[in-house]
């Protein structure tokens, strides 16, 4: 993208007022984005982002500048203006830039540059046609498309230059089923680091009916009670709960200045033994995967919590220096205009010993969470709250029936304790995660898990 | 790149948009200097400046549009980027009439001043001293503070450029800054949190202590709380958490919104929706709020207007397109986030008007209630279509018109129309909460007859 001589120029420049170490990243990416409601597509959208972001740290200090304009005298005055950020100090040093190539885990099959507009209509067209099918009920269905096929280039004064090519796809249904006075919604996705080959008419048909199926489940359903219960969590998304419950909690943007409730626990017991939890980058086209980070390290696959002791955070350069831990290739952004720190990228509860089955018929009362909607957490107080897209009562050992407008929050620290029986069934499910250094696509996961004692929020009126 | 290069690239784009089929076009450009810096432990921690600019392409042809854009703009080619939006024009085919603006009535635009220009004489140095200020008087100010968690100053300055063939040629230029405060008080093995922001383009507003004493004070009164019982309470909401409420329920007052069936206002205009002491308003021509603007994205002048009047649905908000499928004309509410985006429907300043009581009087009117002073979830844990929302609060509890108590871990839930029209009092403290897109929420505190808690 940039000549090796004029990366050299640029980081020189940026340690020449001091300063430890220095970082370049060059970003060109290709979006496609088509959205579909009514039946008609009503957008179609494309670009190109291009963009340098420079860094430099000088101890525990960073510098952070970015630009679209990636023309040398550009660069280099911009990295001056950076310095400028530092006391002065001697000029730091550049090593020789040699290029690392990584193992490409993620091939991609068909590029989705090569797929013509008409044949991406076709799927999103079809998911339509399946939801609006499913029922009568179902007055509204939306399908997005999007794609991305993104270079980055990553080269940094200790001497590395490495290059990744992240071609991601999703393809999302939402469904509105609607009667009289109500409307509810229902929606499902598949997003991969993958080509179009991600998509086939039998995964398309799934999600659309899944979709639908939810939405009209959802019109037909009670109000979901309040108070506190045992809630079943299915397999898939629901390990949305982990992700914002502790997963944030574990990322060192958090911990390092002390801002998490789990910093300084290495070793200690902070999850019932059930749990072992582990965030994987390396999962072949998984949607949260790359081949390296955002720095340039090799993405790997961390144990976070074994048997319910903390083991490892999740830690970007930076932020290792003041831990004083090793990167765990966890560095991610969103893109350039955001300097990367520690984030997740597939995380979930690995697998338990016991059968979906018998997790519901050991609940003599409580709410099964089918499917969970979105969430937040307040990472120092641990607080978060969640939104079930689908849930049902359980009655007797057994599912009984549904109920909408449920909500659950707690404190992720006792979440974790509280975890008392963890299924067989690992899944993953695809979602976007918002924090500091942007969006970015993480998968979430778990297998069918029961918590005991989550205070829900219903909508039910209290008489 | 100069500004004569870029009139030259824009001029150049628009030219050759009727040799590539279009019967029209339209060039948005923004290009935008920005500064963040944060102070940890009295050190500067991060430190951000950028530069950076887009420009998006937009052709009409049979009453569709086809949108490109690029950040390469220097050596754009406009063949292909020509090319790009006629392949996304083809893609089309919804059947809704689409526009570029052509001022055939000649509108006027307001003028409006959204650039401080006395702001530029502050330095980068000062800002980070303000910063170094606020981290030391948080711990001055209250013991229980164990730790400063963001102490962030950022600004922006932003040239935003619309010209299309019908002769539309707007300029825009703004500046503004924030200041993001979040502290964290220990008390045994309790934490709490709260933080504060500032914005605006006025330096010399800054009272930096108010800040840091809002966050502080938001914290060390919510240290002790526990949740209440489960059952329907009497509930007061404060001015900036109403206004996140309104915030999420925006969309059901876009025309958009209404048009595809995704509105629990769809077919209200004139109905009452609302305590008829109820008056929601759009006011763009604001002095100093940032969603302040004389044009609106599609380049349409911006009107006052009252969405809701004494409690009746008056209008919804408009852009081109659903203005002119409802046989209107457009409220000047066309947003597009940014030049990668498409035209969708935003309001400007958005806020309830405020009503004649004391927060004290309503507080006092209340035998046994609820003061909620956050909700959170407000993404995910409403619904827009039905208007239920179930969303983790904080608060404090009312016993005899007096707050006994701070209360958390609880979820308050209810139905937003059944809200506004179950409002008992609207006070007079209209505040307007933070920047969200290019709006702002306002609304004064509420007291709402009951909604359902769920505690313990």
């Amino acid at each position: 993208m940039v000549k090796k001589s004029i990366l050299k120029e640029v980081l020189a420049a940026a340690l020449s007022r001091g300063g430890d170490f220095a970082e370049i990243y060059i970003e060109d990416r290709l979006n496609k984005s088509i959205a579909l409601i009514s039946g008609a597509i009503e957008k179609s959208l494309s670009g190109r982002d291009y963009g340098v972001g420079i860094r430099i740290f000088s101890g525990l200090k960073s510098i952070y500048v970015y630009t679209n304009d990636s023309s040398k005298n550009n660069l280099v005055s911009l990295a001056k203006e950076a310095a400028l950020g530092l006391e002065t100090g001697l000029s730091g040093e550049v090593k020789e830039l040699s290029r690392v190539d990584r193992i490409n885990r993620h091939k991609i099959e068909t590029y989705p540059a090569s797929v013509l507009a008409k044949d991406k209509i076709a799927l999103m067209k079809r998911a339509y046609d399946k939801s609006k099918d499913y029922d009568q009920l179902i007055k509204q269905v939306k399908v997005n498309y999007l794609d991305y096929d993104k270079k980055i280039l990553i080269a940094n004064s200790e001497g590395l230059l490495t290059e990744d090519r992240q071609v991601r796809t999703r393809l999302s249904v939402t469904s509105i089923a609607r009667n009289n006075n109500e409307m509810q919604t229902g929606s499902d996705n598949i997003g991969g680091h993958m080509g179009f080959e991600l998509y086939n008419e039998k995964r398309i048909d799934a999600i659309a009916i899944e979709s639908a199926r939810i939405a009209k489940t959802m019109l037909l359903a009670d109000k979901c009670p309040s108070g506190k219960m045992d809630v079943v969590i299915d397999n898939g998304f629901g390990g949305v709960i982990f992700h914002e419950a502790c997963g944030h909690g574990l990322e060192a943007t958090s911990v390092a200045k002390g801002n998490s409730v789990y910093a300084g626990k290495i070793d200690e017991k902070i999850a019932s033994p059930l749990v072992t939890a582990i965030d994987d980058g390396t999962i072949e086209n998984a949607w949260g995967s790359s081949n390296i980070d955002d720095e340039g390290f090799e993405t790997q696959k961390n144990v976070l919590i074994e048997k319910g002791i903390l083991k490892k955070y999740m830690v970007d350069r930076l932020n290792g220096r003041r831990m004083e831990m090793k990167p765990t290739g966890s560095s991610r952004r969103q893109n350039y205009r955001y300097a990367p720190t520690s984030r997740m990228t597939n995380t979930y509860i690995d697998n338990g010993d016991s059968t979906k089955d018998e997790i519901i018929s050991n609940t003599a009362s409580g709410l099964f969470a089918r499917k969970m909607g979105g969430g937040s957490v307040n990472p120092l107080t641990g607080e978060f709250n969640f939104n079930v897209m689908e849930a049902y009562i359980i009655k007797n050992g057994r599912i009984d029936k549904p109920v909408r407008g449920a909500s659950l929050i707690g404190k992720g620290s006792e979440v974790l304790r509280n975890i008392d029986m963890v299924g067989n069934n690992l899944a993953l499910g695809q979602g976007n995660c918002g924090s500091s250094s942007g969006s970015l696509p993480v998968n979430v996961g778990q297998p069918t898990i029961r918590v005991k004692d989550i205070t829900v929020g219903g909508i039910k009126d209290e008489q | 790149m100069n500004s004569n290069q870029l009139d030259s690239i824009i001029e150049k784009l628009l030219n050759a948009s009727e040799s590539h089929g279009f019967d029209g076009a339209e060039v948005m450009v923004t290009s935008q200097k920005d500064f963040e810096a944060s102070v940890f432990q009295g050190d500067i921690d991060e430190y951000s400046i950028s530069e950076s600019s887009g420009l998006s392409f937009r052709g009409i042809k049979d009453d569709s549009i086809g949108y490109a854009y690029t950040e390469k703009i220097s050596d754009v080619s406009s063949e292909l980027l020509l090319k790009e939006a006629m392949d996304n024009l083809k893609a089309i085919d919804s059947k809704d009439q689409e526009f570029i603006f052509d001022n055939k009535e000649s509108l006027e635009y307001k003028e409006i001043n959204q650039f401080n220009a006395l702001y530029k004489e502050v330095t980068n140095e000062e800002k980070i001293n303000l910063l170094k200020k606020m981290e030391k008087e948080a711990y001055a100010y209250d013991h229980r503070v164990s730790t400063v968690k963001h102490c962030i100053f950022g600004d922006g300055n932003q040239l935003l450029k619309i010209k299309n063939t019908y002769g539309i040629d707007l300029e825009e230029r703004s500046n503004g800054f924030f200041i993001y405060f979040n502290v964290g008080v220990t008390l045994g093995d309790e934490i709490q949190s709260g933080y504060s922001i500032f914005f605006g383009n006025d330096y010399s507003a800054v009272d930096y202590k108010a800040v840091v004493h809002e966050a502080v004070d938001k914290a060390v009164n919510l240290l002790g709380a526990q949740p209440i019982k489960s059952d329907n309470y009497s509930v007061i909401i404060e001015n900036k958490t109403f206004a996140s409420l309104l915030k999420a329920y925006a969309s059901i007052f876009s025309a958009e919104a209404v048009q595809k069936g995704l509105s629990l206002l769809d077919g209200k205009i004139d109905e009452t929706i609302g305590n008829e002491n109820l008056s929601i308003v759009d006011h763009p021509h604001l002095e100093n709020k940032m969603a302040s603007r004389s044009f609106d994205s599609e380049g349409v002048p911006t009107q006052v207007k009252k969405i809701v009047e004494k409690g009746q649905l008056k209008r919804f908000l408009h852009n081109l397109k659903t203005a002119n499928k409802a046989h209107i004309t457009s409220t000047g509410n066309a947003i597009r986030y940014s030049y990668k985006s498409s035209v969708g429907i935003a309001p400007s300043n958005f806020y309830i008007e405020a009503g004649s009581f004391d927060v004290e009087e309503m507080v006092a009117s209340v035998d046994r209630g609820l003061y909620i002073v956050s909700l959170e979830g407000m993404h995910a844990g409403i619904n827009p279509v039905s208007g239920d929302f179930s969303l983790a609060a904080k608060g404090f509890l009312i016993e005899q018109g007096e707050k006994v108590k701070p209360v958390n871990q609880i979820t308050v839930s209810g139905n937003f129309l059944k809200v506004l029209q179950s409002i008992e009092m609207i006070g007079k403290d209209l505040k307007f909460g933070l920047p969200s897109g290019a709006s702002i929420y306002g609304s004064p505190s509420i007291k709402v007859k009951a909604l359902t808690i769920s505690g313990n």
